[in-house]
């Protein structure tokens, strides 16, 4: 079975004004379905940059990236939103949901944008039930606390059925507590349906749920190990 | 519609800023209020001109021979003028189809002399389509079998210095070109309220000019319409029935310089629309480009979760559907009840100008200026809003569109 991810020299170059600022300089890296893996390193590192490659929100300047079977720089605007919609999902730092959207709107209209038609509250009620928030489907994100609403970003990441989620610092803005139990979830969700989970962090205690580790520094893969695993999870 | 999250998004946006978005709406439907006002005033003054027109005498339409139109001469009959007035009498749309036939002529008192354009009528029809024969200030108008009279001007009876009973001595040239001359007796004088179309007045029984001229009967047919608006409708189902000699000529083409007047106004009323619709636009798409400019990260946030352009326009029009139907009902509540006082009180130019009456190019003008009021008003109110608002949010929808999910994510990063 092909890897749901092979990066081969990926290299990302921003330009800014005259100047080159490389972002990533010669990627390598496969990753296979079911994996649940850290990207980890210091700011600047370059793991931002390789999540948005992998979740084809932009492409590489030189080398090859194949996310799903799909060759990233080969795909137009349009076909990179099209995998984003229907294989792909995303949680940011900052939860980013719709303010205006309640929660069970949130993950209900990424269903809607895939086109599932009378099924798709009942699909998002069931999602939010398994993030623990179905008493709070009705609230907008200003009602809920940090770790609720990364809760439903989770929901909403996972709603379209994807085959990988990209969490980009998914636990930067919340608490111990809360962390914990955001990577617990997110384990829950690898396990129990396959899902494969990859996520950029800096913090100890979510890298010690990884299974798999990769460390960047200054745009390049500097170590490669297994994790420690300690969410209980068989991997 | 209720049941889609894009249409709630849409909705939600625009309470988000409910402040802004009221201004907005205001601001659309103050625009096109005046814009309704102007356009109300500019189709009022058109009825208003048009119905002058055929008060005056030149009614919605006249029966022309058609070698009258390029020289207007007086010389030319109509054929079988009377068959004609008999099939425009009977038809109801018609409220008055007066003959006439005219002739250029001298009139002369004692040492007075004056030269007009006396006009030839039926004395039961004329009162009833002409306004300005109506006021007669001495003796009385023309009346059926009348012979050897005339109804004159008060302004040409001051120049020749007569009064009700004294003859006239009446030169014309007839239909040979020899001289011939009548007395006729002055059996009324008119007063119109202007002392420039009382200059003009002279007017006989349609068999006097026959007896002057040698030339028997109309020269012309005036119809005046129950209903104004039926001047296409009606004119051109007349036009169609008459024989290739003789023509139909509408107010407009009968007065060209009161339509040019019109028309003028018509254009500078546009300019005026243009003008402030060019406003709205401007407002509308400078605070539909700061709210997307604002919103730019949660744009990035959908295209990322992979929303594709086109629905992204969709939600963007959807907003602006709103604002402009919202914009639209404040026009209509600005604007409606404008412009329904002044079509039904109207603007009394008379008293503005301190005029009597109004007079130009032989008409007389209803001094009380009203607009037009109706059910245009609404859909021409939506219109304008709504269309404003969607071309004034292209801009802003195609910079959303362009958001780059990477770069908009990465900003406030």
């Amino acid at each position: 079975m092909p890897p749901l991810v092979e990066a081969r020299s990926v290299t990302k170059v921003y330009h800014t004004g005259n100047v080159d600022a490389p972002a990533l300089r010669g990627i390598d890296l496969k990753v296979e379905s079911g994996e649940f893996m850290a990207i980890v390193g210091p700011s600047g590192s370059g793991k931002t940059t390789l999540l948005n490659m992998i979740g084809a929100l932009d492409v590489p300047t030189g080398g090859s990236l194949t996310v799903l079977g799909e060759e990233i720089g080969g795909l137009s605007k349009r076909a990179r939103a099209e995998l984003r919609l229907h294989k792909l999902g995303f949680v940011f730092q900052a939860y980013n949901l719709v303010p205006v959207l309640t929660a069970l709107e949130n993950v209900e209209f990424v269903l809607e944008l895939q086109g599932v038609g009378g099924e798709r509250r009942r699909r998002a009620r069931e999602i939010l039930a398994q993030v623990g928030l179905e008493d709070f489907a009705d609230r907008r994100p200003n009602a809920l606390s940090g770790g609720q609403q990364q809760r439903v970003a989770v929901a909403r990441a996972v709603a379209s059925r994807p085959r990988l989620v990209l969490a980009d610092e998914p636990t930067a803005n919340l608490d111990g507590e809360n962390a914990e139990m955001l990577m617990h979830l997110m384990r829950n969700l690898n396990s129990d349906h396959g899902i494969t989970f990859i996520f950029s962090t800096h913090d100890s205690r979510v890298i010690a749920h990884a299974q798999r580790i990769v460390r960047l520094e200054d745009g390049l893969v500097v170590e490669r190990k297994i994790g420690e695993d300690k969410s209980g999870h068989e991997a | 519609m209720s049941h889609s999250i894009a249409a709630r998004y849409a909705l939600r946006s625009l309470r988000r800023h409910s402040r802004r978005t009221m201004l907005s709406i205001f601001g659309i439907g103050l625009g096109c209020a005046i814009c309704l006002f102007v356009i109300g005033w500019v189709r009022g003054e058109r009825r208003m001109m048009m119905n002058a027109a055929a008060a005056s005498g030149s009614g919605h339409f006249s029966i022309v021979p058609e070698g009258w139109i390029p020289i207007r001469t007086n010389d030319f009959r109509i054929d079988g003028w009377e068959g004609i007035l008999a099939r425009l009498r009977a038809e109801p749309r018609v409220r008055v189809a007066t003959p006439r036939a005219r002739v250029d002529a001298l009139l002369a008192f004692g040492t007075q002399v004056a030269a007009i354009e006396m006009v030839g009528v039926d004395p039961r029809a004329e009162p009833l389509g002409n306004r300005l024969v109506r006021r007669v200030v001495a003796g009385r108008y023309l009346k059926a079998g009348d012979e050897e009279v005339t109804v004159i001007g008060e302004a040409v009876a001051d120049r020749l210095r007569v009064e009700v009973g004294d003859p006239l001595m009446v030169t014309v040239s007839d239909h040979e070109g020899e001289m011939r001359s009548a007395m006729l007796r002055i059996e009324g004088i008119v007063a119109t309220g202007s002392r420039e179309l009382d200059a003009t007045i002279c007017h006989v029984a349609l068999a006097q000019v026959a007896r002057l001229t040698g030339r028997a009967g109309a020269g012309e047919i005036a119809v005046t319409l129950v209903d104004a608006r039926e001047v296409e409708g009606f004119g051109g189902e007349v036009a169609a029935a008459l024989p290739e000699e003789i023509s139909l000529l509408t107010w407009d083409e009968l007065r060209p310089e009161l339509s040019a007047g019109v028309e003028v106004d018509e254009i500078w009323a546009r300019l005026v629309v243009i003008i402030i619709m060019t406003v709205v636009f401007l407002g509308i798409a400078s605070a539909q480009l700061a709210a997307v400019l604002e919103r730019r990260r949660e744009f990035g946030v959908l295209s990322a979760l992979g929303m594709p352009g086109h629905r992204l326009l969709r939600v963007m029009s959807a907003e602006a559907l709103l604002l402009g139907s919202a914009g639209g009902l404040v026009a209509l509540l600005l604007g409606v009840p404008a412009t329904w006082y002044v079509a039904t009180f109207g603007v009394d130019f008379g008293k503005l100008l301190k005029m009597d009456s109004i007079a130009m190019s032989n008409i007389l003008i209803d001094p009380i200026f009203h607009s037009d009021f109706g059910w245009w008003l609404v859909p021409l109110a939506f219109f304008l809003a709504v269309a404003a608002t969607l071309l004034s949010s292209l801009y802003p929808a195609w910079y959303a569109i362009r958001t780059d999910p990477a770069t908009a994510l990465r900003v406030d990063h």
